[in-house]
């Protein structure tokens, strides 16, 4: 729970495969290296601002909104946090990072030890939560989800679409970003929860419209809220970026936590599954290709034959029988018991 | 993923019982001809529809009184066993037998098994009893459909479209707006949604003479590959369930030939049971509201047909039934043509 954009990244739906792979996760297009911190500045209470060049001078890759990098700490654990400065600006990454004392450390680490002049290891950017072309959009911003929505806001400006944001957070001083959100005037609706309660959010999603895509990032249960809002909206009208893994369904034990191993045997590779990541979503960053739709675990396009290893179920499809015969798994939401799993992919 | 290719090892409702008597039905199943007709026992007999000689229809042909089968292209005549019992233009007797089909007539409905006879298990046929219960009354027929076998399966297995295609009927918002309990055993996949306190939809106001808020029950189960039972009970909201009216719908899905389906239904209640003008009244309503499923399924039907592929379908929480009853089918086709990969089974015959 430490990074403030996605420790989880989880965005759905994204309809085939080829749809759903998203763009800037090529390895070639990646930097792996050690960036200097230029600037430190604290944008909101425990919301720290980085900004980021290349220790080499050289240009950093470029990204589209929505877009994260890892910051690879000294302890060898690593943290996403999602670009939030100009797009088009090769020269600087800037990234925010809130406090989370109840974190597992990371967002701490860099609060206590990061400073002007000094260094870090980043690798990136990936993308796994891509805004798509729409005459409209709607954002809704929690907390430091806000942090992808600045540059998809951007995006939409220089796009001329119509769009407008609601973002929420506990206190006024405890949001980041105020100031330069306020230049866009009644677009942007800022909703501290101290002084107006819960977002309005039927309010300012309204009725569903084919031609708006809603954008979401912010705490589970803002997510959560406005996916029971957007039930009756088309598919894939909602997207949504997690800052932890949605609650599919709880495992009996905590295998949720472990990262997982996945052999994909039929191509020769093997991927490692972290905690809140899909198997289906490392599959796919893998480069290999796979059917999926809902990714709720109820359609079963992903479905896909077990060869070793014990799956934890969490679908909704599959009888208790074909549970037990352990040898196919729908890879959107099932996990592994052991640790480890070969997959006929 | 919608199948093409059918399950023959299973039972299909083949006919209704007064469809067939001293003359010659042809009805193709499963992608075979079969021909239907009665011995002078009256025991019903189904064979394949193509005579061995030139493959000419039988049932273009003749029954006689003492039930023997001639062919009217040359002559081949066969008996109640099927087994060619001479040919006009010869003394000796061809060697020929037809391939007969496993059938069980029960309830005034005939099921049929197209595939290997000694699979045929009678115990995997539904209880159709309330057919003849004295004490329930119904229509039944069966409805011609331009689409294939699971369109229609998966139709029935989410109700939910009842509020988008028949609003005006049995449907209303209720029935979508009402989650469903999924249950699988074996091969055999139930669903079962209770609407409490809602309003009635036209058709039951009508049926059982109640004003809204009623409480609706319905469970279906799908006996697989082609066999679906819902049983429906409306009441007074409060009443105790045993003390509602009870309906209940059967539906043979039958394959056809290509992607043709019989659509064969049944629709019982045990109330008012001498009650002509309502039982007019429901069957005019349960064939508009079939009516109202053709056209949406043979519409669908060219959408899948035409679908070039290459993209995903949708699918939501209450496709969960649906799903499972796909599943359960194409599992029974895997099995199937795994069997037949391993053993080549040839088609069983009368033995001549």
């Amino acid at each position: 729970m430490t990074s403030p954009s996605a420790t989880a990244p989880d965005t759905r739906p994204l309809g085939s495969a080829a749809a759903g792979t998203p763009s800037g996760t090529r390895r070639g297009t990646e930097f792996e290296g050690t960036v200097t911190v230029l600037a430190r500045q604290a944008v909101a209470d425990d919301v720290v601002s980085l900004e980021l060049a290349a220790s080499s001078g050289e240009p950093l890759p470029v990204w589209q909104p929505g877009a994260h990098i890892d910051v690879v700490l000294p302890t060898g654990a690593t943290r996403q946090y999602s670009l939030c400065g100009p797009v088009g600006d090769t020269a600087h990454w800037r990234v925010a990072v809130l406090r989370e004392p109840d974190g597992r450390g990371g967002s701490q680490w860099i609060h206590d030890h990061v400073e002007e002049g000094g260094e870090l290891r980043v690798r990136g950017p990936r993308n796994n939560f891509p805004l798509r072309p729409a005459t409209r959009y709607l954002f809704v911003g929690g907390g430091i989800g806000i942090t992808p929505l600045l540059p998809m806001i951007a995006e939409a400006d220089a796009a001329m679409a119509e769009w407008s944001l609601l973002y929420g957070g506990r206190t006024g001083s405890s949001m980041a970003f105020l100031p330069e959100l306020e230049g866009h005037g009644e677009r942007v609706t800022v909703r501290p929860q101290d002084k107006h309660g819960l977002l309005d959010l039927a309010g300012f999603l309204g009725d569903p419209d084919p031609s708006t895509l809603v954008y979401c990032c912010g705490p589970a249960g803002l997510i959560d809220a406005v996916e029971a809002h957007c039930a009756d909206w088309p598919t894939g009208a909602l997207n949504i970026e997690r800052f932890a893994a949605a609650a599919v369904r709880q495992p009996a034990d905590d295998t949720a936590e472990q990262p997982i191993e996945v052999e994909l045997r039929a191509s020769g590779t093997t991927v490692t599954v972290p905690p809140g990541l899909s198997v289906l979503k490392a599959v796919e960053q893998a480069g290999v290709p796979v059917l999926s739709s809902c990714e709720e675990g109820i359609c079963g396009s992903c479905e896909t034959s077990v060869l070793e290893g014990e799956v934890d179920h969490r679908d909704s499809l599959l009888t208790e029988d074909e549970r037990a015969a352990n040898d196919t798994m729908l890879i959107c939401v099932s996990r592994a018991r052991g640790g480890r799993l070969v997959l006929d992919l | 993923m919608t199948l093409t290719q059918h399950v023959r090892n299973g039972w299909y409702l083949g006919a209704w019982s007064d469809e067939i008597g001293r003359t010659l039905k042809q009805r193709w199943i499963t992608d075979i001809p079969v021909c239907f007709y009665r011995l002078p026992d009256q025991t019903v007999t189904a064979v394949e529809d193509r005579c061995p000689h030139r493959k000419y229809p039988l049932s273009l042909g003749h029954l006689d009184d003492e039930g023997t089968l001639q062919c009217d292209y040359h002559g081949y005549r066969f008996n109640g066993q099927g087994v060619c019992v001479g040919v006009a233009e010869q003394a000796d007797r061809p060697k020929a037998a037809l391939r007969r089909f496993p059938l069980v007539e029960r309830d005034g409905a005939i099921w049929i098994w197209p595939g290997d006879p000694e699979l045929a298990d009678e115990s995997l046929l539904p209880d159709t009893s309330w057919l003849t219960d004295p004490s329930w009354t119904h229509v039944h027929g069966v409805v011609p459909l331009k689409a294939r076998h699971m369109l229609l399966l998966e139709n029935l297995l989410d109700l939910t479209h009842e509020t988008f295609l028949h609003p005006t009927s049995i449907g209303n918002a209720a029935v979508a707006a009402t989650p469903i309990d999924v249950t699988v055993d074996g091969d055999r996949v139930g669903f079962s949604r209770r609407m409490i306190g809602i309003e009635a939809p036209p058709f039951y106001e009508k049926s059982c003479g109640l004003t809204s808020p009623v409480d609706r029950w319905q469970d279906g189960d799908f006996y697989p590959p082609g066999i679906f039972v819902l049983n429906i009970r409306v009441a007074a909201t409060g009443t105790e369930e045993p003390d509602g009216f009870h309906m209940k719908v059967l539906y043979g899905m039958t394959p056809g030939r290509g992607n043709e389906t019989h659509d064969f239904y049944a629709l019982g209640r045990d109330y008012l049971i001498d009650d002509q003008e309502l039982t007019k009244f429901q069957h005019e309503q349960q064939l508009a509201v079939m009516q109202e499923d053709v056209d949406a399924l043979e519409a669908q039907e060219i959408m899948y047909a035409t679908d070039p592929g290459g993209t995903a379908e949708s699918s939501i929480k209450s496709d969960l039934a649906a799903l499972r009853g796909r599943r359960a089918v194409a599992k029974m086709l895997a099995r199937e043509q795994r069997a037949q990969q391993d053993a080549r089974i040839p088609h069983s015959r009368a033995s001549v």
